[in-house]
């Protein structure tokens, strides 16, 4: 016996409960639930938990009691109805592989899966209509070539590797990554690419969309181990890429800036060097230039020196944090 | 009828169907069917909401739906709720003429 309890607020008591409960479910809560739903036992214990976090449907875990009583299928139902109440229709989730026949019965389909996770969507055809959507290289120029960049903001390093990168490709495709994490939007960081790029008539530049997967949507709490989380991201965003996205867009090669600072972006190098080569795509690392980072240029804004950050960046996006740029920035967003 | 936006209408209770209909670029309907009895009423189901969409003279859509058994009069009346949605109109054309 169960009742659906929706619009949880995770909160005081209840967000222990609630963490102790995924807890024995082999789940670590990581905040970020916009609308909870929970199935509760007559004497108030929690038995079953799901939460809408954006378009990510999070958190689903149901007690071995209620095992073959419709109780995921229950909470999975709350959660895609009050994200089409908000508006949200395009809907994402991740499981532990083995768990996809469940989601598939209300309507999820499997994007990708790696041995220990598997990436769904709530529509047949999204990432082939995903696909169909993005700008093409021109046939017959030779090798088309891709590079995954945030550019939180375009400096004079991400210029230097694009240039070294569009001269080794007929085409190359920038994908600007669209999470809306940084401290420059998307649409910021999408235009300091565009106009920095303007000059160089084989580059394209399009979002990375929901399918290129960042540290920031992929879910690490049901992984135990630090290592582990990361293998695990790094193995299902290079399956989607290789799988996917390369043969659409006919990349065969994809390059990357090589990590002297980051030990978690240089661990996921490797694994992009391991693993994409087994679907046809060479990956070409591009020494870092002059050791700028746009990490420094944000420091430099953080001390108002407009002046040390003029210097890391080039004339356009300079130009851009003088004028409006610099008026939205948001100093407290996560980095 | 044009369907511009997302439309959805129905649940996933039993006995119920979610029916989401998006816009598409190209002619023809692409429906994407899920039934817990795809093997005894899949066919059925697929002929009711694209009868519906026929009627309606929806001849562009993505239409995805999730089947709890429901019975014919509950397809097409959500694909029919789903379909207005998109098309983001309320001129109902009721085919029993409306209430009387």
């Amino acid at each position: 016996m169960f009742y659906t309890q929706t619009g949880v607020l995770l909160s005081g008591e209840r967000l222990t409960k609630t963490e102790d409960f995924l807890h024995r479910m082999g789940l670590v809560y990581e905040g970020g639930a916009n609308y909870t739903v929970q199935l509760v036992s007559e004497y108030g214990d929690i038995l079953g938990n799901g939460c809408l976090c954006g378009n990510i449907l999070k958190y689903i875990a149901v007690d071995s009691s209620l095992q073959g009583e419709g109780g995921a299928t229950a909470i999975v139902s709350e959660l895609v109805s009050e994200a089409y109440r908000r508006g949200i229709t395009r809907l994402f989730l991740f499981t532990k592989a083995g768990n996809e026949d469940t989601f598939r019965g209300v309507g999820f389909y499997t994007v990708a899966s790696t041995s220990s996770v598997c990436f769904m969507e709530n529509s047949r055809s999204g990432i082939s209509r995903w696909l169909s959507s993005l700008k093409k290289a021109p046939e017959g120029k030779g090798i088309t070539g891709a590079a995954v960049m945030n550019c939180n903001p375009f400096t004079l390093g991400h210029r230097y590797l694009i240039e070294r990168a569009a001269e080794q490709c007929g085409t190359l495709m920038i994908f600007v990554v669209s999470e809306d994490r940084s401290r420059f939007t998307f649409e910021q960081r999408f235009e300091m690419v565009c106009r920095g790029t303007e000059d160089l008539n084989n580059v394209i530049v399009q979002p990375s969309g929901d399918y290129m997967i960042s540290h920031a949507t992929f879910p690490t709490y049901f992984m135990k181990e630090g290592q582990d989380k990361l293998a695990a991201n790094a193995e299902l965003d290079f399956n989607i890429f290789g799988r996917r996205i390369a043969p659409a867009l006919g990349i065969t090669r994809r390059f990357v800036g090589t990590e002297p600072y980051c030990a978690v972006t240089r661990s996921y190098n490797e694994c992009m060097k391991r693993l994409l080569p087994e679907f046809g795509v060479e990956v070409i690392e591009i020494p870092r230039y002059g050791g700028i980072s746009a990490s420094k240029v944000r420091e430099a804004l953080d001390k108002n020196d407009l002046q040390a950050a003029g210097e890391l960046v080039p004339a356009s996006t300079f130009g851009f944090l003088k004028g409006t740029g610099a008026a939205a920035l948001r100093p407290d967003a996560d980095e | 009828m044009e369907i511009i936006t997302t439309g959805v209408a129905g649940t996933m209770e039993s006995s119920d169907i979610i029916v989401r209909v998006e816009p598409k670029d190209t002619d023809g309907i692409e429906l994407s069917l899920e039934s817990q009895v795809m093997h005894q009423f899949g066919k059925q189901i697929e002929k009711v909401i694209l009868e519906t969409l026929g009627e309606l003279g929806v001849t562009r859509a993505y239409v995805d739906a999730v089947d709890k058994g429901a019975l014919d009069c509950t397809v097409a009346a959500r694909t029919l709720a789903a379909a207005y949605r998109g098309a983001q109109s309320t001129d109902f054309v009721w085919k029993n003429g409306g209430a009387k």
